[in-house]
């Protein structure tokens, strides 16, 4: 086992939180090297130059590990949820096939219990966290358009927004029929060139990866600058657990290397970045007669309150070409009608609204996001031609609340490539969803009959849908109740951090991306803070 | 259907292929295009092509129950309810034959083409998209704050 000279700062995990930290604490003038376990993905190697491109989506490009099944990820056994976890494992972490939705959190959604008297508040607040997301803004590139009185005032987007085209200005008119808000989605996909990145070619499969740069994964807009400022970065170097010095704080971490040799990295200070999933099995593997329940869990927090979005889909059916298979996969326009309580509705919190692109020719034949396989047989060509260019899908996409019963933990049997035990997931959507979901399908349902389709079909629970992996080692003030502090540190081992989704304490009505890395930049720039 | 000539296997998986995606207002059939697709993934997994196996002999069998000598001697219009039997019997099977079926049709540039979409990858050429100046969103601005402040 070879041993290294101690860095300032380790971060495990390559993604949209390590990547923004390592860069963050890198430009400080500090040392940093980061561990990822998965590699650089050379933009040649995506699958979005062959003409077969599509089939790539449910084999080696599929965002679920359990499908996808490369070296450099991990199993997870989730047949205790009805949603299923996905990420990616690479420099860029989930980020490479991610859709780039880019919403903030609301500044509500950090008051929870005071507004609304469930979950808990933040330790920190949305004016806290606002000149982090303009930075983080300014690195990833966001397309869009200042105005949304969803939000208060932003700084000016870096490019224009997303192009409508004919599917969105279609549905738009449905929302405008109804009164009801909407508005072009930020995504983190550039219109134009900017800071060295090209712009998007609306080729379509950003959830396959973006081979051009134009979609901000972490590997195209933190890495390059972290790197050039001196960070370091060890790819296809899975961590097997933080090792503890006789006084009981993080003093570095044992990690196999591609060869598979196990090796120990000395750190003054460690930094997890592993996503909501594996940071609490990474914590939970930790195990040692000073913390026999792992690192951080001396109160049994870690990996509890797991969030996910779930997520609920409503396909509209038209009668004309929508052209929906150009442009961004995921980003068309957003709706927030529906966000804050109204407890008139029938349960708390609320959702958003997301009006995806159309299908592309093979998932049109599965049915995409609902799953209603245009039917085999003589009927088929005429099933098929209905429903290709002509469908518009409505997202409903669900605040979470926590439930300590919703969980990741350790499997007693299952395990990766190295032998270490692989994270199961034990989660339940609760009524409060299942009555959110319901009254967002129903709206769904409407906007797109006032839009024009003349059928809507439904999938009230999307299965495939664990893009979020939110609250499993989470912030607060109370060690019983949450794994670190208001500055991102561990409880019991205040020079461990935790800077991934794991750390948020409400999961939103909107993708978290945007806000993770913001809270991430918040506790860079505490470790920085305190150096001084 | 183990032991049988190679030939005779791929005219039954092209017959079956047909009778799912039937030629059709100029679009080729199944048969036609994707048949070398699902031979190449059988031939890439242990598990399919054993599946497959299955489904084979389920599908003689069900053309013999029929009064055929075999699937490839069923009449066309035939051949569609013949198959809804073994969807029935061997639904895993007909499953697996069904995506992968699907899969090798709607990549295949000839039904690309066909659909009115470019036979190419997406890069490097992408999609143009025709600027059109966005909706405007006076009135919904106009609405004033619609978040709560905290």
């Amino acid at each position: 086992m070879a041993t290294v000279d101690p860095i300032d700062v380790l971060v495990i995990g390559a993604g949209a939180a390590g990547a923004a930290v390592a860069w963050r604490l890198a430009d400080a003038g500090i040392g940093v090297l980061c561990l990822e376990q998965g590699d650089w993905v050379d933009a040649k190697a995506y699958p979005h130059w062959q003409v077969d491109w599509e089939l790539h989506r449910q084999t080696d490009w599929s965002p679920d590990p359990n499908q996808r099944r490369l070296p450099q990820d991990y199993p997870v056994n989730d047949t205790a949820s009805p949603i299923a976890p996905l990420m990616y494992n690479a420099v860029g972490g989930s980020t490479i096939h991610w859709s780039a939705h880019f919403p903030r959190f609301r500044p509500s959604d950090f008051r929870v219990r005071t507004l609304d008297g469930v979950a808990d508040d933040w330790p920190v607040d949305y004016a806290t966290l606002e000149p982090f997301f303009d930075l983080n803004d300014r690195m990833m590139g966001v397309a869009g358009i200042t105005g949304d009185p969803a939000y208060p005032p932003k700084s000016p987007r870096q490019t224009p927004p997303i192009p409508l085209d004919t599917l969105g200005a279609t549905v738009a008119r449905g929302f405008d029929r109804l009164g009801w808000h909407w508005w072009p989605s930020d995504s983190a996909i550039l219109t134009r060139d900017y800071d060295g990145r090209r712009a998007c070619v609306n080729c379509g499969p950003c959830d396959l990866g973006c081979p051009i740069g134009a979609k901000a994964s972490t590997d195209v807009t933190y890495w390059p600058k972290a790197l050039a400022r001196g960070a370091r970065l060890i790819t296809r170097a899975r961590v097997r657990e933080i090792t503890l010095g006789p006084d009981g704080l993080a003093d570095g971490a044992l990690y196999h290397d591609r060869d598979g040799q196990v090796r120990r990295q000395k750190a003054r200070a460690v930094v997890l970045a592993a996503n909501g999933i594996g940071t609490p099995r990474l914590l939970l593997n930790s195990r040692s007669a000073r913390c026999p329940d792992g690192i951080g869990n001396g109160h049994g927090q870690v990996g509890r309150n797991l969030m996910f979005h779930p997520y609920a889909m409503a396909r509209g059916l038209f009668d004309e070409p929508l052209g929906g298979y150009r442009g961004p996969i995921g980003c068309s326009i957003i709706s927030q009608e529906f966000y804050e309580t109204n407890l008139s509705r029938g349960f708390v919190r609320g959702y958003s609204f997301q009006v995806a692109r159309g299908l592309s020719p093979v998932t049109s034949a599965f049915g995409g996001s609902i799953g209603d396989r245009v039917p085999w047989g003589r009927e088929h060509r005429r099933a098929y031609d209905a429903r290709f260019d002509r469908t518009v899908t409505v997202a409903v996409i669900g605040e979470d609340l926590p439930e300590s019963h919703n969980r990741v933990d350790l499997d007693p049997a299952l395990t990766d490539g190295a032998g270490i035990p692989a994270p199961r997931v034990s989660y339940t959507l609760s009524d409060n969803s299942r009555r959110m979901l319901d009254h967002g399908l129903a709206r769904a349902r409407e906007v797109l009959v006032a839009a024009g389709a003349h059928d809507v079909v439904v999938n009230p629970l999307l299965r495939a849908g664990g893009w979020h992996l939110m609250g499993t080692a989470r912030m607060g003030r109370d060690p019983r109740t949450s794994v670190i502090d208001s500055e991102g540190r561990c409880h019991e081992v205040p020079n461990l951090y935790v800077v991934d989704g794991s750390t948020l304490v409400t999961s939103a009505g909107v993708n978290p991306t945007s806000t993770i890395q913001a809270v991430a930049l918040y506790i860079a720039d505490g470790m920085i803070r305190r150096r001084r | 259907m183990t032991g049988e000539r190679p030939s005779a296997r791929r005219d039954l998986l092209a017959a079956m292929l047909d009778a799912l995606v039937p030629a059709d207002g100029g679009f080729p059939s199944a048969g036609e295009v994707a048949l070398a697709h699902v031979l190449a993934a059988a031939s890439a997994s242990v598990e399919l092509e054993a599946l497959l196996s299955r489904g084979f002999d389920a599908a003689e069998t069900a053309a013999r129950a029929h009064g055929a000598d075999c699937f490839v001697a069923l009449a066309a219009d035939a051949r569609e309810p013949v198959l809804r039997r073994v969807e029935s019997a061997e639904p895993e099977f007909f499953d697996a034959l069904v995506r992968h079926t699907y899969d090798g049709y709607y990549s295949h540039p000839t039904v690309l083409a066909h659909l009115g979409v470019d036979p190419r990858p997406p890069q490097p050429h992408g999609h143009r998209v025709e600027p059109r100046d966005l909706p405007d969103l006076g009135h919904i601005s106009g609405r004033g704050p619609l978040y709560r402040l905290a």
